[in-house]
């Protein structure tokens, strides 16, 4: 999973035990270490640097409520992404206008104008952000976090062959737009 | 040099993707908020006994849920003809009238939000005045729409302070 040179496991370990305890300290050093990839992980999920930001916080607020659910079965940051995805998947949910609700269309990805905002961004993540909804949801969980597809299918409550082909048309259209590029 | 393929870049790109120095940051601190809003459900959870105003705001969100559950299913269910102007506003002030009830004994972040409320509100006539004349204009339905969540979005904000601005 996701190796950090400077914050070796053990390290984080501790701090996780740490906070467990209700150590604040530790949870901000612990928010320290992680921060980025939760950020990165919301952006590249929400689409929206705004979002992302609100859902960050929102991911740490109940991570320090839920820590204690952590049972060390796994990696840590294997949990954490667990946790970010769903509850970034939850933000984008509630935070869908009540039009987009009653008619379900699906957004569009961000424009370059949008893009430009959240600073430097990698190649491969430029373009996430400018995929459909559905496409990028579906590309991320499966392309990036390694989720299953029927894993995705729970988490967005589509058919598993819906995952596939929105996984196939995010990948179609990265090409399009990098060969085009 | 010659451009790697779509597939080396993608195996390239991903393998980047997990890496924290390639990572996006945040463009603004975001630890204050987190450490606010722990803070204060800390305070909270200390200072509260349990009070049957709370007991009130959760039987009335439950309620707002489920009636905006029913009328999410309902419009699903209807063809985009359907939706009109008249089921559109139907649905709206359901909505409003519901979060009005739930924030009704909170207090809001700002003294000014019910003259910006009917600012909008003249706006939602203004448009719904248009609108009688060409009943189908899809841009009008848009604005009327936007009108909506704008107030929407007003009441919820002055009673929900992101954390951010905490």
């Amino acid at each position: 999973m996701l190796v950090d040179a400077v914050h070796p496991f053990d390290e984080l370990d501790e701090l996780v035990k740490r906070t467990q305890q209700g150590d604040q300290a530790a949870f901000s050093a612990l928010y320290e270490q992680c921060h980025r990839r939760v950020y990165a992980l919301c952006l590249r999920l929400l689409a929206d640097q705004a979002h992302a930001e609100d859902a960050c916080q929102e991911v740490f607020v109940q991570l320090w409520h839920k820590i204690t659910q952590f049972d060390g079965k796994s990696k840590f940051t294997t949990w954490l992404h667990s946790v970010t995805s769903n509850i970034a998947i939850s933000y984008l949910r509630k935070h869908k206008n009540w039009l987009q609700k009653v008619v379900s269309f699906e957004n569009s990805g961000m424009d370059e104008a949008g893009i430009a905002l959240c600073g430097d961004l990698n190649g491969l993540d430029k373009l996430i952000l400018k995929l459909p909804e559905r496409a990028r949801l579906v590309f991320v969980l499966h392309g990036v976090e390694g989720y299953r597809h029927e894993e995705i299918a729970e988490m967005l409550n589509m058919a598993v062959g819906s995952s596939k082909s929105q996984y196939h048309r995010a990948k179609k259209l990265l090409q399009e737009w990098y060969e085009n590029d | 040099m010659t451009k790697p393929t779509f597939d080396e870049f993608l195996s390239e790109e991903l393998s980047k993707a997990k890496q924290q120095d390639g990572l996006p940051k945040p463009q603004q601190p975001l630890w204050q908020g987190i450490d606010k809003a722990i803070n204060a459900h800390n305070d909270a959870v200390r200072n509260t006994t349990p009070k049957s105003t709370g007991v009130w705001r959760q039987v009335s969100a439950i309620a707002a849920a489920t009636c905006i559950g029913m009328c999410v299913m309902y419009f699903s269910m209807s063809t985009p003809e359907q939706n009109n102007m008249l089921q559109m506003s139907q649905y709206f002030e359901q909505q409003k009238q519901l979060m009005l009830v739930q924030y009704s004994s909170q207090p809001a972040l700002t003294n000014d939000w019910q003259v910006q409320l009917q600012e909008l509100e003249e706006a939602e006539q203004a448009i719904k005045l248009a609108l009688e004349n060409d009943a189908q204009n899809a841009a009008l339905l848009q604005m009327l729409a936007q009108v909506y969540q704008q107030q929407l979005d007003l009441i919820e904000r002055v009673h929900q302070p992101r954390w951010q601005e905490i």
